[in-house]
């Protein structure tokens, strides 16, 4: 049984403890249906790649890279890193990067900022940052790629050559760039002003200067201010405040106000709490038995609410908030990264 | 099949009569392979709820004159001396027009019978109540009665408290069926709503009248768990189509287009159509009827569906329509953004509210107002239609309503009457009956509100014809029997 | 982190298994997807970006607008060819946007294509022959006449581009690489276009904005695109003033549609500072803007007070009054009498809310947040009765709201309102 206290980040407060003791309670008096299907979601994820005979499996090749992370995620999180082929997966990831030193979604895609980043973090999960150095282009060419889609004026970041910019692409940025040691590549200090420009009064973060505030926006904002060390810039009362507002009455988090919950802000908005130091300002049971309704305890996978289609981003997110929940028997997850606590520990040393 | 051999064939059901019921049951039937034979002594669809041309109404009024029976009675037609009237084709008057609701049973039946393509709906727009003038300078004035959260928010008509009283009200019904809200109203579940709202919410005289409009109730005594049944759908059908509407007229003549479209769509599946076609004679054998038709025809069944036109307990009604020579656009005004033109308003009088030399009226007064937009009048002009409790001046009343309504609507240009056609109607029985072979369907509803439980009696007729191992799902679901253009709808 | 594309929102869950019927229906089509595809896939890496890989593209798109490698290649085929080569001498203010980082488009466009992993590297030479060359030796009019024919051209090309998109935005409107397909079409119109029909055409863009958010009042991409191309239309570029005003009234129109519109209300209050400054408005207007728009706030709560959206709103004007220094002001020249009065007044107004609305608890956070902003207001701390009243509320949303129990023991000890 998990938890492990030393593996609690320096912003778990007592509060937290007395909670998590409540909680692990609450677990085992569960039914039956509102376990984890362990097992059920791995053989679900381990199905992905075969579904070559499945229509929408060809029209989401686009997203292959990402879903590979998202997917490997999960596994590691679930304790289960590897039902995946190690060696495959490297050769895949190898497979889709350009000479510029980008990565595409799947060979014959063009580079992006967002196949890149999972690339980035599919190498790191399955400590291949030297398989990049001898059967790829290295981690130099990429941290260029990344470099070169900055904006040098505003600071912020596009998701490729033909330039729409989003807080996402600065967020990736930063991630993959920390990950591979190479953030001095680009101008932190203008990409963290521009995010300070992107703050609503509201204590939240939009798209870009003037947007609304939006949960995955905030992630993006909050998580990329704690990589470049600036949470000082953080209206932590206000932001909290907003943030535990997205729970809404089934237990489930909504992105913005007056709209629907679902699976992925579970993750958006629990982790961006994790980081300011406030998730006990919502009800972790509650979101806990969201997360869990929303699984096909059957065929594994995990929907945007309960009832729906599943698919392997939810399943993702929705793993990764009940790790951050502290759920027993899944691997801590890096609230900032979102990818498990010991790799972070492996790659940062931190 | 040929019209030569309906003589040679015994019929599963022959249905008699083509009023709303009638034609939904020859629908759901004709496509359950049945074989089915439906006729109508009338020469129109529709029967009780049927569209007239104003010749049409004319052979009825006379009609009506020389026979003593039915649910019709004291039909007569006024035609001022104006000019202005077009010619008798060019108007299509309902004789019992009701608006549906979008969240009306009907329409998903429907939508999931396919047979809504035919049908061109309309959007019902506002709802006003009649205010008699204030003083002897003034004019009556019309208020249009919000009935959403923004429409609460933007009228001037009602202070800040009265606001939130109705807001109160309107946060209540739309969860009204959960277990905490349901003991609050069950008390006064058989009472009227009217003592509950004064009760539970203190609300003031015009905030009931509000209420009670939205509920169409004829005698302004609705119980509560019918009242708020009715408030609760408005509320909900509000925006389920399109953005400011809550309920829908069917363009050329209401519930009878439904009728037609029924029996087309029944014709399609196989069914047989007679107009003018009733029933002289019967006689019953174990198990088949023969019936002697009007038309001379001879045909045999297993069962006989009728509707039943004896009058049954409850009150009657009297109803006016007028045709005006104004298109009265101020009614029709559509008060939301992306919203469709809507072509049909309601105006309540208010018991009382009626202060032309005479007496008041004890009851609502309710008004229908159809622009040109359903096809029931030309360019230009208007049909009004005005319904009440019968009293022994309820002519009377409509009449004086109908003035003192086009006095509000345009004070500086008060619309000319051009055409008046006055009944009452009796309300019939409210239960299906079956005896032996013969299935009689309860008479049609009063309301103003196209009246789901309605559609029960035609379920049931179903079940009990289809037999005992039907799936309730499978009534009125079938798929497009031609290729159409899904452009609509879904 | 990526976008949604992909995942699945709001899908009701049905049975996973297929007929063989099916099965083998789905095997037709990813065949003939996949056969598409290759086709695309196949000219791309020989550089071929022909017209007739542009059709290809258009075919591949409307089965699978969220391919974006594919609305790259149809970029590629615009400016490699079927749109006319920017003349090298055209103004400063028409150049590239510096948002695009790599380079120029048409090298680095060879740049990517020669990088793909699985295909040999094709010539870049072939990137660089545009269909209308134009040499020195041209004589001017000539030259103006071949410049009228490419804008003529051209602007039939963007326009048609500009159709294109619209269906599969209507089926997506949530699909990321359209929206910035589109807006990358519409750069191409300022920078090839005459001023007076570029700027046409962002006006057009502006009216299918709202269109698009009279579908979905929140849709997320409609709201930051509008903006963007009110920014456009508002620039030097397209010889452009200001909108403020008239996006000011879209905002109160959307609002009288659904007062919940968030989206709206969050717009509202980015434009105020701007609409005040440019109005020139004085200290006596300025008092005059904030009151009604306190009143219409009051209005809208006063029938909502259960929502977010207003509440939100209601505090941004709060915070006009207490936290000045932070944010632009609407009212920077008030008195610290005035600033008090009205918060006050507030206060009162709200707990009448409370005759009606005992259960919201958004109201009882409002009267505690705003409680607190007067004792900042003043330096000093609650009175007794505040303190007392602060109690109450708080208790009331404890009772109102366990799921935030959390937030409030935090209140209840950061305060020393501990009993």
């Amino acid at each position: 049984m998990q938890p492990n206290p030393i593996q609690a980040s320096t912003h778990r407060t007592t509060h937290k403890t007395l909670k998590f003791s409540n909680m692990t309670q609450s677990f085992t008096s569960l039914p039956q249906e509102l376990q984890l299907a362990t097992s059920a979601h791995v053989k679900y994820i381990q199905s992905l790649d075969s579904r070559k005979d499945e229509y929408d499996y060809w029209l989401t090749e686009h997203l292959r890279l990402n879903g590979l992370y998202w997917g490997l995620t999960a596994l590691h999180l679930l304790g289960h890193p590897e039902a995946l082929p190690r060696a495959e997966t490297i050769d895949f990831v190898l497979s889709c990067q350009h000479e510029n030193g980008g990565f595409g979604a799947a060979p014959g895609h063009d580079a992006h900022m967002l196949s890149t980043v999972s690339a980035v973090q599919i190498l790191a999960m399955v400590d291949a940052f030297d398989d990049l150095e001898t059967r790829g282009r290295g981690k130099a060419q990429v941290g260029k790629y990344i470099a070169s889609l900055q904006n040098r004026q505003t600071g912020t970041f596009a998701g490729d050559e033909w330039g729409e910019e989003d807080t996402r692409f600065l967020y990736g940025a930063f991630n993959a760039l920390s990950l591979l040691g190479l953030l001095h590549l680009v101008d932190v200090d203008k990409a963290v002003d521009h995010i300070a420009a992107c703050a609503n009064f509201d204590g939240g973060y939009g798209v870009s200067p003037g947007a609304e505030s939006h949960s995955g926006q905030i992630f993006t904002c909050v998580a990329a201010l704690t990589i470049a060390g600036r949470k000082e810039l953080i209206d932590v009362d206000r932001l909290g405040r907003w943030l535990s507002e997205r729970q809404i009455a089934g237990g489930g988090l909504n992105g913005r106000p007056e709209k629907k919950e679902d699976v992925c802000y579970s993750w958006w908005v629990l982790s961006s709490l994790e980081m300011i130091g406030k998730t006990h300002w919502i009800d972790k049971a509650k979101l806990t038995s969201f997360i869990l309704s929303s699984q096909d305890t059957d065929k594994g996978g995990i929907s945007d609410r309960p009832g729906d289609m599943v698919d392997v981003w939810h399943t993702c997110f929705g793993i990764a908030g009940l790790s951050l929940l502290d759920y027993p028997g899944l691997e801590p997850v890096d609230e900032v990264y979102c990818m498990p606590k010991s790799t972070i520990k492996r790659v940062l040393g931190r | 099949m040929a019209m030569g051999s309906i003589g040679d064939t015994l019929w599963d059901v022959v249905i008699c009569g083509t009023g709303l019921q009638q034609s939904l049951l020859a629908l759901s039937l004709s496509r359950s392979g049945k074989n089915i034979l439906h006729i109508d002594p009338n020469d129109y669809y529709g029967g009780a709820e049927a569209a007239f041309s104003l010749q049409e109404a004319e052979s009825w009024v006379d009609r009506l004159a020389t026979e003593d029976k039915g649910l019709f009675r004291s039909a007569s037609i006024t035609k001022p001396d104006v000019v202005g009237l077009s010619f008798p084709r060019a108007y299509s008057l309902a004789l019992a027009p009701q608006l549906i609701h979008a969240r009306s049973e009907l329409l998903s039946q429907l939508v999931s019978s396919r047979a809504y393509r035919q049908v061109e709906f309309l959007a019902v727009g506002s709802f006003y109540i009649f205010k008699a003038p204030v003083g002897p300078e003034q004019q009556p004035s019309l208020v249009r009665i919000p009935s959403t959260r923004e429409d609460v928010f933007s009228t001037t008509a009602i202070s800040a408290k009265a606001k939130r009283g109705l807001m109160k009200f309107l946060r209540f019904v739309l969860d009204y069926d959960s277990p905490e809200q349901r003991d609050a109203w069950k008390p006064f579940a058989d009472k009227p709503l009217v003592d509950f709202l004064q009760e539970h919410f203190k609300m003031d005289t015009e905030l009931k009248t509000y209420i009670i409009t939205l509920t169409l109730s004829l005698d302004g005594r609705i119980t509560t768990e019918d009242g708020l049944f009715i408030v609760h759908r408005h509320l909900t059908s509000m925006g389920h189509f399109g953005p400011g509407f809550a309920a829908l007229y069917p363009k050329w003549g209401g519930i009878s287009e439904i009728a037609q479209v029924a029996c087309r769509a029944g014709a399609v599946g196989g069914a047989v159509y007679m107009l003018g076609a009733g029933i002289k004679s019967m006689e019953t054998a174990t198990d088949e009827i023969e019936l002697e038709l009007t038309s001379g025809d001879k045909v045999k069944t297993k069962l006989l569906v009728r509707g039943d036109e004896s009058v049954g307990d409850e009150p009657s009604i009297s109803r006016l329509v007028a045709v005006v020579d104004s298109p009265l656009k101020t009614l029709f005004e559509s008060t939301v953004d992306g919203a469709p033109t809507p072509c049909v308003a309601v105006v309540a009088l208010p018991p009382g509210s009626l202060t032309t030399p005479g007496e008041a009226n004890t009851d609502p007064v309710y008004v229908f107002a159809h622009s040109s937009g359903t096809g029931e009048c030309p360019n230009g002009q208007s049909v009004l239609y005005l319904s009440t409790m019968v009293t022994p001046n309820s002519k009377e009343i409509l009449s004086r309503s109908l003035e003192s309504l086009l006095s509000a609507v345009d004070p500086d240009r008060v619309p000319q009457c051009l055409y008046q056609l006055y009944y009452e109607q009796a309300a019939g029985v409210k239960q299906s009956r079956l005896d032996g072979l013969i299935l009689d369907l309860p008479g049609p509803s009063l309301s103003l509100l196209m009246d789901d439980a309605s559609l029960n009696h035609v379920r049931e007729a179903w079940k009990k014809v289809v037999g005992g191992a039907v799936d309730d799902a499978e009534y009125m679901v079938f798929t497009d029997r031609e290729p159409v253009d899904d452009d609509d709808y879904e | 982190m990526a976008d949604q594309g992909g995942s699945n929102h709001g899908i009701a869950r049905t049975s996973r298994t297929r007929t063989e019927e099916q099965r083998q229906k789905d095997l037709e089509r990813i065949k003939d997807y996949r056969a598409l595809e290759d086709q695309v896939r196949h000219h791309a890496a020989k550089n071929d970006y022909s017209s007739d890989v542009f059709a290809l593209t258009s075919k591949l798109l409307r089965l699978n607008p969220e391919y974006y490698t594919v609305w790259n290649v149809r970029r590629r085929c615009l400016i490699s060819g079927l749109l006319s080569k920017p003349s090298p001498g055209s103004s400063p203010s028409k150049a590239l946007p510096t948002s695009s980082p790599t380079a120029t488009t048409t090298t680095s466009s060879a740049d990517f294509s020669s990088s793909l992993s699985t295909e040999t590297p094709p010539a870049p030479e072939s990137q660089t022959t545009g269909k209308s060359g134009i040499t020195a030796e041209d004589d001017e009019e000539q030259k103006q006449q071949t410049r009228q024919q490419d804008q003529q051209n051209d602007q039939q090309i963007l326009q048609k581009e500009l159709h294109f998109t619209i269906p599969l935005l209507l089926e997506s409107p949530k699909c990321y690489w359209i929206w910035s397909y589109r807006l990358w079409i519409l750069k191409q119109v300022i920078e090839r276009l005459p001023v007076p029909v570029a700027r046409n055409i962002w006006e057009e863009e502006l009216g299918l904005t709202s269109k698009m958010l009279l579908r979905d009042q929140r849709n997320f991409h409609a709201w930051g695109y509008r903006r963007h191309v009110v920014e456009q239309l508002e620039s030097p570029e397209l010889e452009g003033k200001s909108l403020v005003e008239s996006e000011f009234e879209f905002t109160t129109k959307k609002i009288s549609q659904n007062l919940s519109n968030f989206s709206a209300w969050h717009s509202r209050s980015k434009l105020i500072p701007r609409l005040l400054d440019e109005r020139n408005a004085n200290d006596e207007a300025r008092k005059a803007f904030f009151e009604e728009e306190l009143n219409k706030i009051g209005e809208a709560i006063n029938v909502g007070p259960d929502d977010q959206s207003l509440w939100y709103y209601h505090q941004f004007l709060m915070l006009n009054l207490v936290n000045s220094a932070e944010h632009p002001t609407i009212a920077p020249a008030f008195t610290q009498e005035e600033r008090v009065t009205y918060l006050r007044r507030e206060i009162e107004s709200i707990q009448e809310l409370l005759e009606d609305y005992d259960d919201a608890k958004l109201i009882y956070e409002a009267l505690f947040d705003y409680t607190l902003y007067l004792c900042q207001l003043q330096g000093r701390k609650p009175n007794e009765q505040e303190e007392k009243d602060l109690k109450g509320w708080l208790g009331n949303l404890k009772k109102l709201d366990p799921m935030r129990s959390g937030r409030w023991a935090d209140l209840e000890r950061d305060l020393g309102l501990k009993e």
